[in-house]
């Protein structure tokens, strides 16, 4: 792609971008926390929703209000927003919007072969299923019995084919290989990616690249601390992780070698971005590394709408308003469960 | 009419409403739409109010009508508004309502359900049938032949017992989208091994759900062995098809068949009864529902009021805070008690001072409301101040059609709105939804004085359709000319143009009795002559215009009780606008009276005088209009910049010098001064509070103290530089009349010449004329029309608004008001 986003990126993408301002601008204030956090029911929460941007997304539901409905009804809300870009954009958006909703397809096919696995009914679990990453041949993942079973007979035909060309191979699908399976197919998956805004070159791949960089180090991180004490072997620890960002490629060698907490966090102290996240876990207020990682990526993604003339938007407003679900989930979890003295430790997005 | 030239009085008053009896007056209040209630709870979030629980309530109940709304829309009926005005239920009758609706909301359901169950049912049916008459057979039988034939010959005659066994069939239908994706997904899952058929349904069926008619692909499953025919049941589960035994013996098939059809055929009788008890329902819906929406809605309004209102301490009570106008207050009273003394106690409205600036009310009738509308769009004036509407009624047409001039086409824009005047009472005519039509409607009156005013403007520019009329006949003779000077047949026919000397004694007999003549529309000079005029003409009325502005700033003075601006602003506006503008104005007039055209060849030039005026130099060559005329001139301009330097510090030492004694004061005698202080403002409002008095006369200082000087003389010094730079922009500005009167006599023109009289002078056959003038006059109709009419009207009624609200109103109206709006119910009942 030739340079200089700004002569020409507005005839195709201008709509959208403005489109997707517009919805960022409709995210929750710190106001509106405020006084989320001083519901004492669930349906005082309906009500405060109401005067946000959410509008009356609830008023169709029966009674009782529950935490999962409101899930439902805001993930249907984002997924009607999404449907709308992604029906109104061009190439090359519309593969940079495709890209998006392949992470939440890897998600929703784990979840159903697991839930396969565990002979549970496929209804159920298609509740659960992330409604981003739907799509028509996604209930029928469980009649395959191997990964290139799965690859030859269903995926083939999904975005998801490309990123299978690691994962082929004749085991049986138990729960380490599914685990497995997810972390490389996500592996591929982000490299792609990552590949993808690298060579579209321009403002998206100075926004995007940090942004997916982060994301694959927290992967590598994540993957680490859910390996220990796991029969994963450190070979095998070091296939999953994705070759590219910060910690590639001397970091992942050595978080290849760590074995506890510890070590992880040494591996961390080499890196300046890293460094401050990892000492500020179990800090003030009991903070996880989860979020930890959250926080940072809130920041991203909110920078991310300093630039104009770029895809990244689109990637950082769903970033930010699934962590405003998941906010308006903690603290109506809070509220549900009289839970109160850990209500305010939701993420802001500033 | 008198409340049209400036805001009403409008007070704050606080209503005391006992507990029992506020619903019912809030209600009527609403009703009536006399006050506009403040958020005394501003501070209490919307669910932690008094009356949510009530709102809430209602909000339930608008659900269920959403429910029913939904339901009757989908039925294919429609919703009648409601008869008559329906108050807003007493509170005690929502549950009956409640009742009412939930009961009806459940009937409806349960019906619909059952319905739905049925046409599902009977979808299913017509599913099965489709696929078992779909004629899968014999194509499937030939298929199935073949196959065993290449596999088994060698063992096995084909059509033995033995392969039967073996072949299993699963039939169903999927929606014709999925079929493709389906068809791959069989194939590459189960390895080729089955035979699957596809086939569209020959005619689309009803969809259980929406009813609208839907296609659907049969398809027809053979394989072999029972794991394959596992994978195909979980696959063709996943895609939501629908899958149905498929028996196969053909005889059985048809059997099958039969008993389908005939089972169709009763569940559809059921289904029709089904229906015409839904109807039934329906019929009740549509009776109920429309009354009860509105009682809801009021009755959320009342309870949203409510909740605005604070609650007195002992609890018996409510305390409510309303804006009203004055003239309202005997029927605010009166209401009150009418709808207080049912429930034996009586509610109380008073009068109680405010510091807050009251909003601002102008009522306005169909004939008005368009001229304020105009005024408002600008701003809305602040609580009263002089309102420039009244004046607007008058100048805002004359404006326009000095830009518009023509009688033609003024006639056809007044009989246009004639028609829209007289056609407003009907209903076909209000309820028309169309945006454009109904801004053109709600502006009816206006634009039926601009018509007329253009029809006025048209005979004194002596134009219609840009053809000259000659009424009168004309101050000119050609014959004089002609006798005079002695022309001959042969020196007519050599010169194309001739001048008319009007020194000529019978040649110019007088003027015109009315406009101008219309020989001017021969003359080769015509359109220098109209330019000269119309260019004047803009001038003086820009200066008129300006100056009644700066005249009714007087107004707004005197009644704010700043006498101060009327000697330290108006005066030094009105002498620089008039010593400069005023007397270009008079040095056209002096020149149109006293200089004739016998000495017009050594007639002064106007433009030179104005600009040696300033220079205060004269040229020889200019003869002076009148004698002393320099002196006079020199005196104007050093008036008018005298007022300059007035103008720019008179108001701010003013202040500064009335605050100064305020502050060495003091310390002395505070609350003399606080009492003088309140005294001398004239909005304050005798109140009985006397708590309140001292801490509003406080404040009164305090704000008074602080009056900054720089800030005061920078309001001013900007204040100043505008209105003098304004004075010469803005008449300049003035000049848009003449240029757009000029384009618009120049387009008319030219559509006639293009036009028209080609086609009039096309030919001389009266057959071929009358044939050749249809599409031409239909095309010169058209854009007159489409060009002249709309184009052009639109164009002149920009720039009049543009002069109204900047050349005008900059001169005395702040718009910086917000506007009355009462708690009403109007909205509802409509």
């Amino acid at each position: 792609m030739l340079e200089g986003a700004e002569l020409y990126f507005n005839v195709d993408h201008g709509y959208l971008e403005g489109l997707v301002r517009g919805c960022k601008a409709s995210l929750l204030t710190q106001q509106d926390y405020i006084n989320l956090v001083q519901c004492e029911t669930l349906e005082d929460l309906k009500i405060h929703l109401q005067t946000t941007d959410y509008g009356n997304f609830l008023a169709n539901q029966t009674n009782p209000l529950t935490v999962s409905k409101i899930d439902t009804e805001m993930r249907k809300r984002l997924c009607g927003e999404f449907e709308y870009f992604r029906n109104h954009s061009l190439e090359p958006l519309s593969t940079f919007l495709t890209y998006m909703t392949c992470s939440y397809m890897i998600d929703n096919v784990i979840l159903l072969m697991n839930g396969a696995l565990q002979k549970k009914s496929v209804k159920e679990i298609l509740g659960k299923c992330h409604p981003l990453g739907r799509f028509t041949e996604m209930e029928a993942v469980n009649i395959a019995e191997t990964p290139s079973d799965l690859f030859n007979a269903i995926l083939i035909e999904t975005p998801l084919a490309p990123f299978f060309q690691d994962c082929m191979s004749e085991n049986a699908l138990d729960e380490l290989n599914i685990e497995l399976l997810r972390n490389k197919l996500y592996k591929s998956y982000l490299e792609a990616f990552y590949k993808f805004c690298k060579n579209h070159g321009d403002v998206t791949a100075d926004v995007m690249c940090p942004i997916l960089e982060f994301e694959a180090d927290r992967r590598a991180f994540i993957i680490t601390l859910n390996s220990f004490g796991t029969e994963l072997s450190k070979e095998d620890r070091e296939t999953l992780y994705p070759t590219f960002g910060k910690l590639y490629p001397e970091g992942l060698r050595l978080l290849a070698q760590a074995e506890d907490f510890d070590q992880m966090k040494n591996v961390a102290d080499h890196y300046g971005v890293y460094k401050p996240l990892f000492e500020a876990v179990g800090g003030s207020g009991g903070k996880t590394l989860e979020d930890v990682f959250y926080e940072r990526e809130v920041q991203m993604n909110v920078l991310a709408f300093n630039r104009q003339f770029h895809y990244g938007v689109f990637y950082a407003y769903v970033k930010l308003k699934e962590q405003e679900m998941r906010n308006i989930v903690w603290i109506a979890e809070c509220i549900s469960q009289r839970h109160r003295t850990k209500i305010n430790s939701y993420i802001p997005i500033l | 009419m008198g409340s049209m030239f400036r805001s009403e009085e409008v007070a704050l008053v606080q209503l005391f409403l006992p507990t029992a009896a506020a619903y019912t007056c809030v209600s009527r209040l609403g009703e009536l739409g006399l006050v506009e209630f403040r958020d005394l709870n501003a501070s209490v979030s919307a669910f932690q109010r008094r009356f949510v629980v009530d709102v809430r309530r209602c909000e339930e109940l608008e659900k269920t009508f959403t429910f029913l709304q939904e339901e009757v829309r989908r039925a294919g009926l429609v919703l009648l508004p409601p008869e008559g005005r329906l108050p807003a239920p007493p509170p005690r009758d929502l549950l009956r309502i409640q009742e009412e609706t939930e009961r009806l909301a459940q009937e409806l359901r349960d019906v619909r359900g059952n319905q739905q169950a049925l046409r599902a049912q009977l979808h299913q049916l017509q599913l099965h049938a489709a696929v078992l008459g779909q004629g899968h057979g014999p194509q499937l039988a030939a298929a199935h032949t073949d196959a065993t034939s290449e596999r088994m010959p060698l063992l096995q005659a084909p059509g033995g017992p033995h392969q039967d066994l073996r072949v299993n069939f699963v039939a169903g239908a999927v929606e014709p989208h999925k079929a493709p994706a389906l068809e791959r997904l069989l194939w590459r899952a189960c390895r080729g091994f089955l035979i699957a058929s596809f086939r569209e349904l020959e005619q689309p069926l009803e969809h259980p759900v929406t009813g609208e008619p839907a296609t659907w692909m049969t398809f027809l499953i053979s394989y072999w062995g029972e794991q394959i025919g596992q994978k195909i049941r979980k696959i063709t589960d996943c895609f939501h098809c629908h899958v149905f035994p498929f028996l196969e013996q053909e005889e059985a098939r048809r059997g099958a068949l039969r008993q389908l059809q005939q089972q169709s055929q009763e569940l559809q009788e059921v289904l029709g009864e089904t229906e015409r008890f839904l109807s039934q329902v329906l019929g009740r819906v549509l009776q109920l529902l429309p009354p009860g929406q509105v009682q809801v809605h009021k009755m959320k309004a009342v309870y949203l009021a409510l909740n605005q209102c604070s609650v007195s301490t002992t609890h018996k009570c409510l305390i409510a805070e309303a804006w009203c106008s004055v003239r309202d207050l005997p029927a605010l009273q009166e209401a009150l008690r009418d709808s207080s003394t049912e429930e034996g106690v009586s509610a109380v409205a008073h009068r109680i001072p405010c510091r807050d600036m009251p909003p601002t009310l102008i009522r306005t009738n169909r004939f008005t409301a368009s001229f304020q509308g105009i005024v408002d769009a600008y701003g809305v004036g602040r609580y009263q101040e002089v309102n420039p509407a009244p004046y607007t009624i008058i100048t805002f047409p004359f404006l326009f059609a000095v830009m518009f001039g023509d009688v033609g086409h003024g006639l056809l824009m007044f009989l246009f709105a004639l028609a829209m005047v007289l056609a407003e009472n009907r209903p076909a005519v209000k309820a028309a939804q169309n945006e454009i039509w109904q801004t053109f409607f709600r502006g009816r009156y206006l634009l039926l004085l601009m018509g007329l005013f253009s029809i006025y403007t048209g005979f004194i520019y002596n134009e219609c359709f840009s053809r000259a009329t000659s009424i009168f006949p004309s101050g000119w003779s050609v014959a004089a000319m002609a006798n005079q000077s002695g022309w001959s047949d042969a020196f007519l026919a050599q010169h194309a143009t001739l001048t008319l000397d009007p020194n000529v004694t019978g040649v110019f007999l007088g003027p015109y009795p009315f406009g101008i003549d219309p020989v001017w529309s021969l003359a080769a000079n015509h359109l220098s002559f109209l330019n000269s005029f119309k260019m004047k003409m803009s001038v003086i009325l820009g200066v008129v215009h300006m100056a009644f502005g700066v005249v009714l700033g007087v107004f707004n003075h005197v009644h704010f009780g700043q006498k101060h601006r009327l000697l330290l602003e108006t005066l030094p506006e009105l002498t620089f606008l008039l010593g400069l503008f005023g007397y270009l104005v008079f040095l056209v007039i002096y020149k149109w009276l006293c200089v004739s055209a016998a000495s017009a060849a050594s007639a002064p030039s106007i433009l030179i005088h104005f600009i040696n005026m300033f220079l205060f130099s004269h040229s020889p060559t200019n003869r002076p209009l009148y004698p002393r005329q320099e002196v006079v001139q020199a005196t104007l301009v050093v008036l008018a910049l005298a007022m300059v330097p007035v103008l720019l510090l008179g108001t701010p030492l003013h202040l500064l010098r009335r605050h100064r004694p305020h502050l060495r004061r003091r310390p002395a005698g505070r609350q003399e001064e606080d009492k003088a202080g309140l005294l001398d403002l004239p909005d304050a409002s005798v109140n009985g509070w006397s708590s309140d008095e001292e801490k509003a006369g406080g404040l009164d200082d305090e704000e008074e103290a602080e009056l900054v000087p720089s800030e005061v003389l920078m309001h001013q010094a900007i204040h100043t530089i505008e209105f003098c730079l304004g004075c010469v922009s803005n008449t300049a500005s003035y000049l848009r009349l003449w240029a757009l009167s000029l384009a618009h006599a120049q387009l008319s023109e030219v559509l006639w010449a293009m036009v028209m009289s080609i086609g009039l002078g096309l030919s001389r056959e009266v057959g071929v004329a009358a044939v050749v003038l249809v599409p031409i006059f239909a095309a010169f109709a058209v854009m007159t029309v489409v060009i002249l009419l709309v184009m052009e009207g639109l164009s002149a009624f920009l720039h009049a608004l543009r002069l109204h609200w900047v050349e005008f109103q900059n001169k005395f109206y702040s718009g910086t008001g917000y506007r009355l709006s009462p708690f009403t119910f109007a909205a509802t009942d409509d």
